[in-house]
């Protein structure tokens, strides 16, 4: 049933992003693109944080490395967005890879910690590597092509950017289906028992790195074919939080709420924009509640509530109400 | 070592810091059987266990598994050398539903390429893992969350996911602890059935002796470490260092 409602949903998400720039300006297609890119960057941390359990705080680091990537490219060989793209996520995978081999060995706040230094580090590289990222100018991003299609504008660049993210949506649901994805699942509920199942789980831990490293590249990359500045300043803990936020108030573990957190949060941030300080505050009131109120999220629950079979003997439906008692 | 010798368990020893957890272990669990290791709390059964499950590394000695030293295998390989192991304190993957949790148990299964782990289990894989629950009767929960299953059940399906695995050594650490009497029964008509139709090697820690004394084919006693006695259950029954080793408990019914 919950699989009917899905499919209504992407059918209208489809249909309003298809007729969305006939109707609205340059910059509500801005704030649609850069709503897909907040998607993308929560999906990559659903991998890391929802799916296989690591908390991982260095999400925006690899951001920053899709972003610079891909804009140095750009402007200095003018190749095809893709080449530019991909090489920024294969990038920031390859890191992902390495910083994941390295945080494995520490676990929960530890890992935390680490990763959360990694971030801080990779922005003050940003900062500082003047020659490659001109440094706290900010970095002027140069119009990339696609066969050709120059991507000038918000609205040239949108169909481009919604494309990717349905493909990037679509590869999350199906790799959470594989093999590969239970793997992830397992690892997060008991790395014992995965490893007795034949899951080796340092592995299974460094690809949930690298992946979730690549997705955030990729979305580093996307932002540049419809932006035209970065500034390292927006690529500090802020932004790791924000998207943090995005991941645990959807629901940590669900597709769906990471593409809903993505959007809310990403709405609350640009309608805040001018008023800064205020719009911390507003994160920390949502999270506070969520956490009192809610703790798993917007779309946790769905996880949970698997339907039990329609047929039931009088012991299961004795046993349904105990599980029912075990939730609440 | 005999030919029908498929796990040889030599001169193990472990140590934790000043603590000598088994010192000099050795016995062979033949093919085909239900071999139980037992001994009262604290004598090192489950710490075998976990060297044969590559979970503890021994100080010395040597675990080797149809004649191929496994000693030094890391814990993930095992599975697919044929062992699997149920936990003494469940280890489920508590959110994933029952059919999920068995269904990782094949995760070992085929061809072990980089493509088949980005597929999900084909239609075949899934009609085994539900003949499993069909076995242990879990059928009917398969959507369930695990930890919404009650405790009994809880440990069916970790005998399911560890059959899932298509053992050859199957190994149990304390199977029938908190179980319903029913339930121990129908858990003896299991492994009674899988060792005679499926020809699977069960190595059993066990306190519930009911079971042990029904089951087993030959039984290692351990006491402080050590192996103080081997036999059939009837030579169990009456030795005089396994009845002292249980203090004066008779049979050593608990």
């Amino acid at each position: 049933m919950t699989t009917t409602i899905d499919k209504v949903l992407l059918l209208a998400c489809a249909a309003i992003l298809c007729v969305l720039p006939f109707f609205v300006s340059g910059y509500v297609l801005f704030i649609v693109n850069l709503l897909m890119v907040y998607v993308v960057l929560a999906l990559g941390l659903h991998i890391a944080l929802g799916e296989t359990g690591q908390f991982a705080l260095a999400h925006i680091a690899f951001y920053g490395i899709g972003i610079y990537t891909a804009g140095i490219i750009n402007s200095t060989w003018q190749v095809n967005v893709v080449i530019s793209i991909l090489a920024g996520a294969l990038l920031a995978g390859a890191v992902g890879y390495i910083l994941g081999a390295l945080a494995i060995r520490m676990r929960d706040i530890y890992l935390a910690l680490s990763t959360f230094a990694f971030g801080e580090a990779m922005q003050w590289v940003f900062l500082n590597w003047v020659s490659v990222t001109n440094g706290s100018d900010g970095y002027r991003l140069s119009p990339s092509h696609f066969f050709g299609y120059e991507f000038t504008s918000d609205v040239r660049a949108y169909p481009f950017v919604v494309v990717v993210t349905a493909l990037i949506l679509w590869l999350t649901v199906h790799l959470s289906r594989s093999q590969l994805g239970s793997a992830f699942r397992a690892v997060r509920e008991s790395d014992v028992a995965a490893q007795a199942m034949g899951v080796n789980v340092n592995v299974t831990k460094r690809v949930a790195f690298m992946l979730s490293a690549a997705y955030a590249g990729l979305a580093g990359g996307l932002y540049t074919t419809f932006s035209s500045f970065i500034h390292p300043d927006s690529l500090g803990f802020q932004a790791t939080v924000l998207i943090l936020i995005m991941v645990v108030v959807g629901g940590i573990g669900s597709v769906r709420g990471a593409i809903a957190g993505a959007i809310i949060f990403g709405l609350i941030s640009e309608l805040l924009r001018q008023v800064l300080s205020f719009q911390e505050i507003i994160y920390g009131a949502i999270l506070i509640l969520f956490m009192m109120f809610a703790p798993k999220g917007l779309f946790g629950e769905a996880r949970y509530a698997k339907i039990p079979i329609a047929k039931k003997t009088a012991g299961a439906a004795q046993d349904e109400n105990n599980a029912v008692e075990h939730k609440a | 070592m005999s030919a029908d010798t498929l796990l040889s368990i030599e001169n193990l020893t472990v140590k934790f810091g000043g603590l000598t957890a088994i010192k000099d272990l050795s016995f062979q669990v033949e093919k085909g059987r239900i071999h139980a290791l037992i001994g009262p709390n604290g004598a090192g059964k489950s710490t075998t266990f976990n060297c044969v499950s590559r979970y503890y590394n021994p100080t010395s000695g040597r675990v080797s598994f149809n004649g191929n030293d496994i000693t030094h295998r890391p814990a993930h390989d095992i599975a697919g050398l044929g062992i699997a192991r149920t936990f003494q304190n469940l280890e489920l993957f508590n959110e994933l539903t029952v059919m999920d949790n068995v269904l990782l148990g094949t995760y070992t299964h085929g061809a072990r390429s980089v493509l088949k782990r980005l597929q999900r289990p084909d239609g075949e894989t899934r009609d085994f893992a539900e003949s499993l629950l069909e076995r242990v009767g879990l059928l009917e929960y398969r959507h369930y969350r695990a930890n919404g299953l009650d405790f009994g059940r809880q440990k069916m399906l970790e005998l399911a996911r560890a059959l899932a695995i298509k053992p050859t050594l199957l190994l149990l650490d304390e199977p029938a602890a908190g179980l319903r009497n029913r339930e121990i029964d129908s858990l003896d008509r299991i492994l009674t059935e899988l060792v005679a139709r499926d020809g699977v090697t069960v190595l059993l820690v066990e306190h519930v002796m009911q079971l042990v004394m029904a089951i087993s084919q030959r039984i290692t006693v351990m006491s402080f470490g050590e192996k103080i006695a081997e036999g059939t259950p009837a030579e169990i029954r009456c030795n005089e260092r396994v009845i002292e080793a249980y203090l004066g408990k008779g049979e050593g019914n608990d």
